[in-house]
């Protein structure tokens, strides 16, 4: 039997070349789309840690601020705690580049002179140029050749208002050391950074190396002592962890959805087998009769799925290679501005991740095929001593499968429902329970197709009608569509509500005329300032209110949050929060006045935090406790975030200056007007400059970019279905060749014939689109109403996008009809000679 | 030396819209090594389901089937299958050969699922296509032959693990009457040759004639044998 198999195969690709070609590309793509998410799942985090090792080299442990900076005072205390071998101060700020929107540089100034463990940046040679020259800094050779810079040139760079010069010092391969650093990465002498960028006195991190025999937990807890509340110590797995957390709730939505792409594909495997399978039921009767055994031939059909799943591997995992490649900058722009961590700069294959993409393709096929082998085995000989075939039992079959899919969900509605309160996934484990029911309706929802009034002439409708009786090719194809369709409505919903509720949080709190900020503020927050002069040019506007805000990247609740100081004295500031509840903004700002804060209504949900509460924040020297006045309602920093007055803010931060500041103008002044005479007024100053309606704009566009990636699976999960829809026709030609070549022979035309499959691939359509969105629209309730609270902490209306839906779903009907377009060209073309041939 | 194939009062019915419908209402029967049994009967009168139950594919709902003296219904799945592997040689009305292959290629099926030595194995196949006459086709695809060629080589298929039993369902049923002669006696003339016994059912008296023993089949009882030796046993 063993010899059988490479007959069977090559057999199997001669006999339907587009049949296992399709399966092969539903597996592709299925591979595919898994392994593009987890390649630039991997690639997210190895660019942190890999820009986190070339910085701090093999440090043992960090010294890393709670709030923007560390005092530059403390790297003495650091150093004389017993232990410490060596400690290595750094400054980084991540900076604009002039005339290149977009591109920055991540500055690090370390300290070039003192011995250091780890890769070796930079030659022994450079080292006096680097002290010297001002300005001097090495960038890696990758981001050089992009920028177009070589050894010796000079380019403009801002941080904050402020602007510096810097020379190209050494171009170095910075790949070669750490291959997952971020390419953005650019070093320079420590003293120098903190002087050409404002930072004198101010650090980021000291990277702290144990003496050899000391355990770097008794020195993490050592120096967390010594230092109290004014540095926190972490090693740098702890800070992987740490940026594996931030990123939990993005990654996690995009392994789910890349899982439906292999649930998709995994039905395409099994609607193509399942098609094999019925195709060749006499020859599996033939071989049964003749003494195969079942795990023979049950071995046969795995072991031919499981050489469909190696080539579909072979093609999807150069496949997932390019998607992820073609979404990188995509993902890697959220990544940088929604979450502050490193982009991600090159992707890479390591063996694991080939070794997922091998197992989720092979597995997926045979797994696929698994049912379709077991039905195989159970083959009946008799079929094949009678003079009539076996008809199949259908009726019964839909029907228990309608039950399965419904227990199945109301299995998942429990389960979801006790577990709710205490389990963020209890959403997810509903949705899984929609997505299984969802395929499982499909053959009840096509034997509805039968109902339909039998037709005078044989065409669309016959088609349609006849579908029902033919479940074994069809219902997979229509499950599979249902599933895919089901995604895209609960995604379109789901984005389309969220856009709306931005929009609304927009208008609600987006209240005044201009904005202004610095290049480099979205990433280097507290250090990216904005100058008094700027401060002064807003002031001068005539009429102009002009609300400042500092704001830094902290820890409060014992999570990473967003802290920011706004002028809560202003008239119109209570306008500017949106409160959870509808509160009353006003008494808000006044709670903020006398010392209170009001925290974001992510932070409120995850630390479990509500108006009445307080809130333990990290402050320069040490921790407060600060009641909280109320939760308002945030949709940009999924990790929390609080607002404090500008006077708390300095009360805890220290003095400083403002990261941006906005204008109100006087009734009927031109916003565009102010932002020309702003800019006139600070000529070639690096700040970005917008009118509410731009500044809007903006934040949407940065909102589409969120979900590029997540509109990419999509796309993939509805070609796989299509590639489904194609694949169940081409069965139903093939396998009923006798019953085409009758009709030929009674005199059905060409046409008919080409309508009769058409409308089957529009039934499959039909049926997919009518399931999936029923289950689509489940899904998407399940996303705002659960998931969303759940894992990002924020309330979503629901707001359906019509038009969207109603392009989506013709769209699916097109592609439907383009897709049994092939299938009924080849079935028309039934010659009716063949009925002869039938009695093979 | 026991009986290549015995029915012990074998029942058989079926589930139908209109109720239980027995088919077989206590068969009793042998047939002796190398012997040819034709079957006989009106459609519907139950011979296919004999043949089924004497293959093994089918089970009765009392009573026994035994080949070469062991209870196939005593049998596991697997066993059973064995068991119609090493000893039974099936020949279909509508020849079921495997498109794609060619005639040599299928008549080797039998030897591909067992795992048997391809030389002698080919060898086989080639003797016994040039038996039936089609010493020279042994590459031709099976569906560039005619009707009564395919026929033939299921034949030789059925043949090539030398079994003890052959059955044939209407064998000649889709045939036209010469080429359907012509099966017939290579059918019954190869058996004899090979020392397999033959049970075949046929519609035609004249085919019916050439076996050894005919057993009718009327109202799920067998009826008295018209020729040849040992008489089936009354039920
Ligand atoms: N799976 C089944 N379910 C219900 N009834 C069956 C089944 N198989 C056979 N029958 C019935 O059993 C009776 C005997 O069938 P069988 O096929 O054995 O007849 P036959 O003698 O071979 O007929 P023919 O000469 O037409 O081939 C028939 O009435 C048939 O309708
Ligand atoms: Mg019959």
């Amino acid at each position: 039997m063993r010899q059988y198999l490479p007959r069977a195969v090559a057999k199997e690709v001669r006999g339907g070349k587009a049949l296992f070609l399709l399966a092969v590309a539903g597996v592709a793509l299925g591979v595919a789309s898994v392994l593009s998410i987890q390649l630039l799942d991997a690639s997210a985090l190895g660019a942190f840690s890999g820009t986190v090792k070339a910085v701090s080299g093999d440090a043992d442990l960090s010294v890393l601020p709670w709030a923007g900076a560390l005092d530059e005072a403390l790297l003495d205390e650091v150093l004389a705690v017993p232990g410490v071998a060596a400690a290595a101060p750094v400054f980084r700020a991540d900076v604009a580049v002039d005339g290149r929107p977009g591109v920055t540089l991540e500055l690090a100034g370390v300290d070039l002179v003192s011995p250091r463990k780890g890769p070796r940046l930079l030659d022994a040679g450079v080292l006096e140029a680097a002290l010297g020259t001002p300005g001097w800094v090495a960038v890696s050779s990758a981001w050089a050749a992009e920028q177009g810079w070589r050894a010796g040139d000079r380019i403009g760079v801002s941080l904050g208002s402020r602007r510096a010069t810097l020379v190209i010092g050494a171009i170095v391969e910075l790949e070669r050391v750490a291959p997952l650093a971020s390419r953005r990465l650019a070093i320079m002498d420590l003293a120098q950074a903190q002087g050409l960028l404002g930072g004198r006195g101010r650090l980021h991190e000291i990277a702290v190396r144990a003496t050899p025999g000391v355990s770097p937990d008794a020195l993490a807890e050592r120096l967390a002592a010594r230092l109290g509340g004014r540095g926190r110590v972490a090693t740098a797995a702890q800070r992987t962890v740490e940026a594996e957390g931030l990123l939990g709730a993005f990654r996690l939505n995009l392994t789910a959805l890349s899982l439906v792409s292999l649930l998709v594909g995994g039905f395409l495997v099994y609607a193509s087998v399942r098609a094999s399978v019925a195709r060749r039921r006499e020859e599996l009767g033939v071989l049964r009769a003749v003494g195969a055994t079942r795990a023979q031939v049950v071995g046969l059909v795995l072991g031919e799925a499981a050489v469909l799943g190696a080539l579909g591997t072979a093609a999807g995992i150069p496949l997932g290679w390019l998607a992820a490649r073609a979404n990188v900058a995509a993902v890697s722009g959220t990544v940088r501005n929604l979450y502050l961590l490193e982009g991600i700069e090159g992707i890479a294959l390591t063996p694991g991740l080939a070794l997922l993409g091998v197992v989720t393709g092979i597995g997926g096929a045979v797994a696929g095929a698994l049912w379709p082998a077991v039905d195989a085995g159970r083959t009946d000989p008799r079929a094949l001593l009678a003079s009539i075939s076996l008809e199949e039992r259908v009726g019964a079959g839909a029907a228990r499968l309608l039950a399965a899919g419904l227990a199945v969900l109301a299995a998942s509605a429990a389960i979801a429902a006790a577990t709710a309160r205490r389990w963020a996934p209890a959403g997810f484990v509903l949705a899984v329970g929609v997505l299984v029911a969802v395929p499982l309706a499909a053959p009840a929802a096509l034997r509805v197709l039968t109902r339909l009034p039998r037709p005078r002439r044989l065409g669309v409708r016959e088609g349609a009608r006849r579908l029902g009786t033919r479940l074994s090719a069809a219902a997979p194809a229509a499950g599979a569509l249902a599933v895919a369709v089901a995604m895209l409505v609960g995604v379109t919903v789901m984005v389309g509500s969220f856009r709306t509720t931005v929009v609304r949080w927009l208008d609600a709190t987006l209240r005044s005329d201009v904005y202004v900020s610095t290049p480099s503020w979205r990433r280097a927050r507290s250090e990216a300032t904005l100058g008094p002069e700027v401060i002064a040019a807003l002031r001068a506007l005539p009429g102009a209110t002009v609300a400042v805000m500092r704001q830094h990247a902290g820890f409060g609740a014992g999570r990473r949050i967003l802290v920011s100081g706004v002028d809560a004295a202003l008239p119109a500031a209570g306008r500017r929060v949106a409160l959870v509840g509808g509160g009353d903004g006003a008494a808000a700002m006044a709670a903020l006045r006398r010392g209170a804060v009001l925290v974001s209504e992510p932070l409120a949900r995850k630390a479990g935090l509500d108006a009445g509460s307080t809130l333990a924040l990290r402050a320069r020297d040490g921790e407060v406790t600060l009641p909280i006045a109320g939760v308002y309602r945030d949709y940009g920093t999924e990790g929390g975030a609080v607002l404090l007055d500008v006077a708390t803010y300095a009360r805890l931060y220290g003095p400083g200056l403002p990261s941006n500041a906005s204008v109100d103008l006087p009734r009927g002044a031109d916003p565009e007007a102010a932002v020309r005479a702003l800019r006139a007024a600070l000529p070639g100053a690096p700040l970005l400059i917008r009118s509410n309606r731009t500044l809007r704009g903006e934040v949407l566009a940065i909102f589409e970019q969120t979900f590029a990636i997540t509109r990419l699976l999509e796309a993939m999960g509805l070609l796989i279905a299509a590639a489904g829809v194609t694949l169940a026709l081409l069965v139903l030609a093939r396998e009923r060749r006798g019953e085409l070549a009758l009709y030929r022979a009674l005199g059905a035309t060409r046409g008919q014939l080409f309508r009769v499959f058409l409308g089957r691939g529009l039934a499959v359509g039909a049926a997919g689109l009518v399931l999936g969105a029923a289950g689509g629209w489940g899904l998407a309730l399940i996303l705002v109403k659960a998931v969303n609270p759940a894992f990002f902490g924020w309330t979503l209306e629901v707001a359906v996008p019509w038009a969207t839906l109603a392009g989506e779903a013709a769209a699916i009907l097109a592609a439907a009809a383009a897709a049994s377009l092939y299938p009924a060209v080849a079935a028309s073309a039934t010659p009716a000679q063949e009925l002869s041939r039938d009695a093979l | 030396m026991p009986p290549v194939l015995a029915f012990r009062d074998v029942a058989r019915s079926y589930r139908t819209a209109g109720g239980e419908l027995p088919v077989l209402r206590g068969i009793s029967g042998e047939v002796p090594a190398g012997r040819a049994v034709a079957i006989t009967g009106r459609s519907g009168s139950g011979k296919s389901t004999l043949l089924h139950l004497a293959a093994g594919i089918d089970a009765p709902d009392s009573g026994e089937v035994l080949l070469l003296g062991r209870s196939l219904g005593r049998l596991s799945d697997r066993d059973r299958t064995l068991a119609r592997r090493e000893g039974i040689g099936l020949v279909f009305q509508f020849f079921h050969l495997l498109p794609h292959l060619t005639a040599e290629e299928n008549v080797l099926v039998p030897a591909l699922v067992a795992g048997d030595p391809p030389g002698p194995a080919r060898a086989r196949a080639r003797s016994l296509l040039a038996r039936v006459g089609l010493g020279g086709r042994g590459g031709d695809p099976v569906q560039k032959l005619s009707g009564g060629e395919m026929q033939r080589v299921a034949l030789c298929r059925a043949l090539l693990r030398r079994p003890t039993l052959l059955l044939a369902d209407e064998p000649t049923g889709n045939l036209d009457e010469a080429s359907g002669q012509v099966v017939m006696e290579l059918l019954l003339e190869v058996a004899r040759e090979e020392g397999s016994a033959l049970v075949y059912v046929t519609h035609s008296r004249e085919l019916a004639a050439a076996a050894d023993e005919v057993w009718t089949l009327h109202a799920g009882r067998l009826e008295a044998a018209r020729s040849g030796g040992a008489a089936p046993v009354a039920g």
